[in-house]
């Protein structure tokens, strides 16, 4: 699969009126169309005492926009066919819609308006307070986000964006206004330094004219500036926090990570997919679960952004094994770092990631998700059909080294949340 | 095409002598296959003592057999950079592995090679009970699934639906082997398994592949038919759990009637004007959680009105009569009482003046979108196609796509009338008992 018409080969145009344009074609045989809007509104830019802004804006996103309230928003994207979905993260704030591919020009139309002409009305931001209100305790409770929470608290600093969900506190969200909320989208929104990547048939002079028109209104100037506070390395720590009368503990081990543009990622990669990220071939799954049978679930997971990344692991056990588990897991943390990998392993590996990329191509939702990973970190179009050669390129003494470097359990954090007394 | 506007891929089925239903659809343009079994059997077919048995010979199944030893399959699949798993629900339990084209025998093989040849041994059944029990833990800790096991267990006394396809925990610690083998060479088997292949492959050389692989194995599988009949509701059950949590949640069951009854279209209505969208014709169907669409009346009522952070209504219609059930989770500050009568408020204008003609036509606009995207990808075409075929046949999918655009207001109202009736429902109402700063 190398054509023009490849979902694998990116099309980017010419950044214009503050906006990047980046065309994927669908997969073969699809039928719909899928199109993201990414802007730096994530909740790393949250203003300071009004922690929660971010988040509330993207939900409120999708509550009525230009000519239409929430109710007509959701019966025209029904009548097309379409979903929208919005999402906020740490550095930016995605939305995305999707429908039926005849109707992409409309389509993208509607994604203008959802982004640059939204009503944040007083009752809607309401409704979203007391939801966020709701998620806030829902945070403190239960053990899996509870360990999640505390283990981002330990890594980083105050005022770092990976610190905290983006959720605030009650007072911090009690603090936002509509008119708080016009000023962020003001400044966030509408702001430049945006990319808008789109899956469809048409050709990227098509859709970047479309785009522009869409878009006009976006100016023509840099995005703000993430503000990313130094993060101190330090000693390996252990939290506990016992949550009475649930049935499970939860269990972290992790910290702060490489960014997507360090050289060493494919071989960080590698080495998360060995530890705990291919699921069943991983030596997680396979040692803590299948010989150990000790949890349902063990996995790692290393999420490299822009600016930096986190690692962590994680596995939900009894309150009678957790000890045990926790010994395995920095085990095997151990073990990625300390030895260099078996070549069969790192090849096993290696291949099923490569693998599976036809399975990333099945539909458009799909395809079009490694296409906005790819055009956020600003990789080259053709990254995608490059990276079977760059993962086929690493060696077990770069897997290891980056273990170390981007998987360090020496500095690791350590987390347990759930009935610890009942043990 | 399929001939009722659901835009599904052709496809060919046939009968094997052992009794193996198989279904091939080939997809000239897809770079991939999604080969599926699903087994007709589910908690339904379990009883007491042995509640979670499905769920557990689901998770033996990747344990071991003949060509795969332990760790094989899952190790075979991932190699080539495939996909596998499966899941179990009350009616049916679900194979399914998708790998890139080239590898279609692979999965075959698997399947074939488990079907009635998995090594249950006593040595991985011991090691499994904590996974499994495990898996059971992890879902403890959330109150909305203690919640749907009560209400389950509230509304049912005779029939199987009235346990969790988790199964109990005590069955889970006294199960033995022995009797999950027993349950395994009893239900499990082509005669009562659907094979189905979908994606980018000839559909001769693959049917010849498939008779070659499948034809030989023995015509095993029970009846699955469910004898018990539950009795109709004679008044209104409660029940209150306390625990830990965040705000008062409640959940509410009515009995409902089975996937091919003819009233079905009409509660499916139903249960997108209260709720939000059906799954019966949105992409992805089974995949997704539900999303609140602004326009439900459950919504309207509760989350806009500030009674509620979360409410919807649920329902999967099953082979027997199961329940319909409207879920809310109360906004800070906001009581039970209120909450329910949030609840039955929305609930008694549904039954008293039915839907509205905008209502009526927003959900079929809906289904008529709906069915024109449902089928995209191998794996989703897959499970659409077995679990129309595995729950009845294929052509309930386009059948139910042609009534539901049929359904008339009336039916609608009727449907609620005679379902969602005070005197026959089941409540469940969950009490946080403390703050999240319990540590």
């Amino acid at each position: 699969m190398s054509s023009s018409a490849d979902p694998l080969r990116l099309e980017y145009g010419t950044p214009a009126s503050g906006l990047s344009v980046v065309r994927q074609p669908p997969p073969a045989g699809a039928a719909s169309f899928s199109a993201t809007y990414v802007g730096p509104a994530g909740w790393g830019f949250d203003p300071k005492g009004r922690e929660g802004t971010a988040r509330i804006a993207s939900y409120l996103l999708s509550s009525g926009a230009g000519p239409f309230d929430r109710v007509a928003l959701a019966r025209c994207l029904d009548r097309a066919g379409a979903s929208l979905t919005t999402e906020c993260a740490p550095e930016s704030a995605e939305v995305t819609i999707w429908g039926p591919a005849s109707d992409w020009r409309r389509f993208l139309g509607l994604l203008a308006d959802v982004v640059l002409r939204p009503r944040f009305a007083t009752e809607d931001l309401e409704r979203v307070q007391r939801q966020m209100t709701e998620r806030q305790l829902r945070e403190s409770s239960q053990p899996a986000s509870r360990a999640d929470r505390e283990l981002f608290h330990a890594t980083y600093p105050t005022g770092h964006p990976y610190r905290t969900f983006g959720l605030g506190n009650a007072r911090s969200v009690g603090r936002v206004t509509p008119d708080r909320l016009r000023e962020f989208h003001r400044t966030h929104y509408a702001s430049g330094d945006a990319i808008l990547v789109v899956t469809t048939f048409a050709s990227l002079r098509t859709v970047e004219s479309t785009a522009r028109s869409c878009f006009s209104s976006l100016p023509e100037r840099p995005g703000p500036t993430l503000p990313m506070p130094p993060v101190r390395a330090h000693a390996s720590r252990r939290f506990d926090v016992n949550l009475k009368g649930r049935s499970q503990v939860e269990i972290r081990v992790g910290g702060n990570s490489i960014p997507r543009s360090d050289p060493l990622y494919p071989a960080a990669f590698l080495a998360n997919e060995v530890l705990g990220g291919r699921a069943q071939l991983s030596r997680l799954f396979q040692r803590v679960r299948e010989q150990g049978g000790l949890v349902y679930h063990a996995s790692s997971e290393l999420e490299s952004m822009r600016f930096w990344g986190y690692w962590s692991v994680g596995a939900g056990t009894g309150p009678d094994r957790y000890e045990k588990v926790l010994e395995l897991l920095r085990h095997e943390i151990r073990e990625v770092s300390a030895r260099l990998l078996p070549p069969t392993e790192l090849k096993e590996v290696r291949e099923s990631s490569i693998g599976e990329i036809p399975l990333a191509l099945e539909t458009t939702a799909e395809a079009h998700e490694l296409a906005v990973e790819t055009a956020y970190h600003r990789l080259p179009p053709d990254f995608l059909l490059r990276w079977p050669s760059l993962l086929r390129s690493v060696t077990p003494e770069e897997v290891q080294l980056a273990a170390r470097r981007a998987m360090d359990g020496r500095t690791a954090t350590t987390v347990l949340a759930g009935p610890l007394s009942e043990g | 095409m399929s001939p009722g506007g659901v835009r599904r891929p052709r496809v060919k089925s046939f009968v094997l002598s052992n009794g193996l239903r198989v279904l091939l659809a080939p997809v000239g343009s897809s770079p991939t296959v999604s080969v599926w079994v699903w087994y007709r059997v589910g908690s339904k077919n379990e009883h007491p003592g042995i509640t979670g048995a499905s769920h557990w010979v689901e998770h033996m199944l990747f344990e071991g057999s003949p060509h795969f030893p332990k760790g094989q399959v899952e190790r075979s699949v991932l190699m080539v950079g495939g996909e596998i798993n499966a899941f179990t629900d009350t009616d049916f339990t679900a194979y399914f592995t998708t790998v890139p084209k080239e590898h279609l025998s692979l999965p075959l093989d698997i399947e074939s090679d488990r079907m009635t040849r998995a090594a249950i041994t006593d040595e991985e059944v011991a090691r499994e009970r904590t996974v499994i029990h495990s898996e059971r833990e992890g879902n403890e800790n959330w109150p909305e699934f203690r919640v749907e096991e009560e209400l389950f267990q509230l509304a049912f006394r005779v029939h199987p639906y009235r346990w969790e396809v988790l199964g109990r925990r005590r069955d889970i610690e006294q199960m033995t082997a022995e009797q999950l083998r027993e349950y395994y060479r009893r239900f499990y088997g082509p005669k009562n398994a659907v094979l189905v292949v979908v994606g980018g492959f000839d559909a001769r050389s693959t049917e010849q592949e498939v008779r070659r692989k499948f034809s030989h194995l023995p015509a095993w599988g029970d009846d699955v038919t469910v004898q018990d009949v539950e009795p109709p509701p004679s008044g209104e059950r409660r029940s209150v759990l306390r625990g830990p949590g965040t705000t008062p949640y409640l959940q509410i069951g009515w009995r409902s009637p089975p996937l091919n009854d003819p009233r079905t279209p009409a509660l499916l209505v139903v249960d997108t004007i209260l709720g939000g969208e059906s799954r019966v014709f949105s992409a992805g169907v089974g995949w997704r959680g539900r999303r609140e669409h602004p326009t439900a009346r459950l919504y309207r009522t509760l989350v806009e009105k500030g009674l509620a952070v979360r409410a919807t209504s649920g329902w999967s219609p099953r082979v027997y009569p199961s329940l319909f059930t409207v879920q809310a989770q109360a906004a800070p500050g906001v009581a039970l009482d209120r909450l329910e009568e949030g609840v039955e408020r929305a609930v008694e204008r549904l039954r008293r003046d039915g839907p509205t003609a905008r209502e009526m036509a927003d959900v079929k606009t809906r289904v008529r979108r709906g069915a024109a995207l449902s089928y995209e990808g191998s794996t989703s075409t897959g499970f659409r196609i077995g679990y129309f075929s595995t729950l009845h046949s294929l052509d309930l999918e386009d059948e139910l796509y042609d009534r539901l655009l049929r359904v008339s207001a009336r039916a609608v109202r009727d449907a609620a009338r005679t379902f969602l009736t005070t005197d026959a429902r089941a409540v469940v109402r969950y009490e946080p008992t403390r703050g999240p700063s319990d540590e």
